[in-house]
């Protein structure tokens, strides 16, 4: 114990013999996990956005809907009144109102909408106004007018693009166009199934989400209108989307749902099984974001190996000397090893210290990715331009263990060349 | 008999580089005995800290037998080398070679710490001999706030505290000017005489071969010739218990 403290006492006191070259490598290896700190804290704030954004601008972070609708995208599939009413009754109780934001039936189809100057096809959602401005990002993207009400049944929302091709404004009257639904079941003969439907709408407001798609084909109308319109008998609807306080939560709420719909005909998805895309995109942008932070690690690791391998071969003497009056090869291993960590501990705090700081900024700032991209942003990952940081506990410990663990294996290598210092060569005087 | 601090029975080592081999002791066989005060002359190359090496446990012998306080150093493995060299044997360097980080105390406790004796003992053995050889007051200073002839003295208290059974010198007073050399020298001769621990020196300093109560040369790793002094300092060829 006692030799232990004085090989932690020569280490410590080595690190310091150098003071500039130890708080060079100590910025060197700190800056690497400021870099790890800030860049995951960008990646899960961007993530966390994208995933906010993308279930508020489409399913929600659960989706109920007719068994079969997520592969065929059949408008006839639908989940029955009875069905609607279990659901809603269970997402009234106790458990359920906790983590729940909001919930919006929607009634789904396809469309022609037409203007006096063009006409394009739309996918039409039917909403419950009240519903949908509590969870949907598109009542407060309104680029002119208002989005729907439920005092207004014959409004309708539509995207910047769509206006554009349909030279369009608030105001302006439009016809919907399209074939009424006919449930499975059902023959061609009954109701108005198969059918070719219109009606004549006023646009109520124009949106813009930033993303193309939307803004060029999706249109939104009070959900009894839709139902008439489609010839929906009762109160069915295509799906129920979710939404939760937390995205975490989806999956654990997504089981519950599945448990309790179990003799239903409906398929419960979280946001990953119903936007698979991306879904997938944000799994590839971790993986390159892992691979990017490995690169810069690894470069701050080499420079480290570089900077101890060299403290030690400029030591060999001393090493020489320290073996010769009795010290054995494990205690000098152990001395250079000590000598890494206590290297490492003020890295880490100078790393932390650097990173946090940083990551505060962007955490209630936000790093405006105009600035960097100006008007051409990528659309793929975010919706909204200014990014905010998002830094778990979990994320910092974990990057503070990699650094950790990182230069203490780095240290092995050096600590394995001084404990192999060869007498009584290293004692040759030069 | 008296039982030898060192004794070496016709010590081969030679130096291999690439091809080229340097043969540093051809035969030597010695033996010196408990307290002896000794020093090993010769030119360059002639092979007296190959010798210093071997007798101190740093290098191995190709042939022959190395026998230190008892134990034959050829049959040792390294960690019992270092265990040897710990507990039985005391180094002194040509440049001194204290750990710069450490203070004049620290530099001199350093081989009792890894002994893992207790804190106390250690300061006490420390400070007397501080006190014996004039470092007294100076126990805080690091290596680099000392003049040549104090660092060495540290060097000679880190190699005495121990109370090891012999003391290796190579070249001791090579970096020191002579006054210097000689207030070393009276230092380590009082030791000697007071502890009654064995010194070996390998020098070309004619101060410590006078100084010297035996001085074997050594020319070509051979040894050349080994006199003692007797009663009136003059040198005589060693008594053949000693040689």
């Amino acid at each position: 114990m006692t030799s232990f403290l004085l090989l932690m006492k020569i280490s410590w006191r080595n690190l310091w013999r150098n003071p500039r070259g130890t708080l060079l490598t100590a910025l060197a290896l700190g800056l690497g996990l400021a870099l790890l700190l800030i860049s995951l804290g960008l990646l899960d704030g961007g993530h966390e956005q994208t995933i906010a954004d993308g279930v508020r601008f489409g399913p929600g972070h659960v989706v109920i809907q007719a068994k079969g609708y997520q592969d065929t995208g059949s408008q006839e599939l639908l989940i029955a009144a009875r069905v609607v009413s279990t659901i809603d009754e269970f997402l009234q109780t106790g458990p359920m109102k906790r983590v729940l934001l909001g919930a919006s039936p929607r009634l789904l189809a396809t469309g022609l909408l037409s203007s006096a100057a063009n006409s394009a096809g739309v996918t039409i959602i039917g909403v419950i106004p009240r519903d949908e401005r509590a969870v949907s990002l598109i009542p407060q993207r309104m680029l002119a007018g208002a989005y729907l009400s439920d005092d207004k049944p014959s409004g309708v929302v539509i995207g910047a693009e769509l206006a554009h091709k349909l030279e369009l404004k608030t105001g302006s009257k439009v016809v919907l166009m399209t074939q009424a639904i006919r449930p499975p079941g059902t023959q061609a003969k009954e109701a108005t199934g198969g059918q070719m439907q219109s009606t004549l709408l006023r646009v109520n407001g124009i949106f813009r989400t930033g993303i193309e798609a939307v803004d060029a084909g999706v249109i939104q109308l009070p959900l009894p209108v839709a139902q008439t319109l489609l010839g929906v008998p009762d109160n069915q609807v295509t799906q129920i989307a979710l939404f939760l306080r937390q995205e975490g939560e989806s999956l654990m709420i997504a089981r519950s749902l599945r448990k309790q719909l179990a003799d239903d005909p409906v398929e419960v998805l979280t946001w990953r099984e119903s936007m698979p895309m991306l879904a997938q995109i944000l799994g590839l942008d971790h993986a390159f974001n892992y691979i990017m932070n490995g690169v810069v690690l690894a470069m701050v690791g080499l420079g480290i190996l570089n900077t101890i391998l060299m403290r030690v071969l400029e030591r060999r003497y001393e090493f020489g000397v320290c073996k010769a009056l009795g010290l054995r090869p494990g205690q000098l291993a152990a001395m250079i090893v000590g000598e890494s960590l206590a290297l490492t501990a003020i890295s880490l705090g100078l790393g932390l210290a650097l990173g946090l700081s940083v990551e505060h900024y962007f955490a209630s700032t936000g790093l405006d990715l105009r600035r960097l991209f100006g008007s051409g942003l990528p659309p793929a990952l975010v919706f909204d331009p200014i990014l905010y940081s998002r830094l778990s506990l979990a994320r910092i410990v974990w990057s503070v263990c990699i650094v950790f663990v990182m230069a203490t294996v780095i240290a092995f290598y050096p600590a394995f060349k001084a404990a192999r210092t060869e007498l009584p060569d290293a004692l040759k005087v030069l | 008999m008296i039982q030898s601090a060192v004794e070496l029975n016709d010590v081969m080592k030679t130096y291999r580089t690439g091809p080229i081999e340097v043969p540093a002791l051809r035969g030597v066989s010695l033996r010196i005995v408990p307290g002896e005060f000794v020093a090993t002359a010769g030119p360059s190359g002639s092979g007296k800290t190959t010798l210093l090496n071997i007798i101190g446990g740093l290098d191995r012998a190709d042939a022959g037998e190395v026998w230190v306080a008892g134990q034959n150093l050829q049959l040792l493995s390294s960690s019992e080398l270092a265990r040897v060299r710990l507990e039985r044997i005391g180094f002194v360097f040509q440049t001194y070679n204290l750990l710069p980080v450490l203070t004049a105390l620290e530099n001199a406790e350093f081989t009792l710490l890894l002994q893992g004796v207790p804190a106390r003992i250690r300061r006490e053995k420390v400070q007397k001999l501080f006190l014996e050889i004039g470092l007294a007051g100076l126990e805080d200073r690091r290596p680099a706030e000392l003049s040549g002839g104090q660092q060495q003295r540290v060097a000679v208290a880190r190699a005495m505290v121990t109370e090891p059974a012999l003391i290796l010198a190579d070249e001791p007073t090579a970096n020191l000017d002579s006054a210097t050399a000689i207030e070393l020298l009276d230092v380590m001769e009082r030791l000697n005489r007071a502890t009654g621990t064995t010194f070996i020196f390998s020098t070309h300093d004619p101060q410590v071969m006078d100084r010297a109560r035996r001085l074997i040369r050594l020319r070509d790793g051979q040894v050349a010739s080994d006199e003692a002094r007797d009663g009136q300092g003059t040198l005589a060829p060693a008594k053949q218990d000693m040689v």
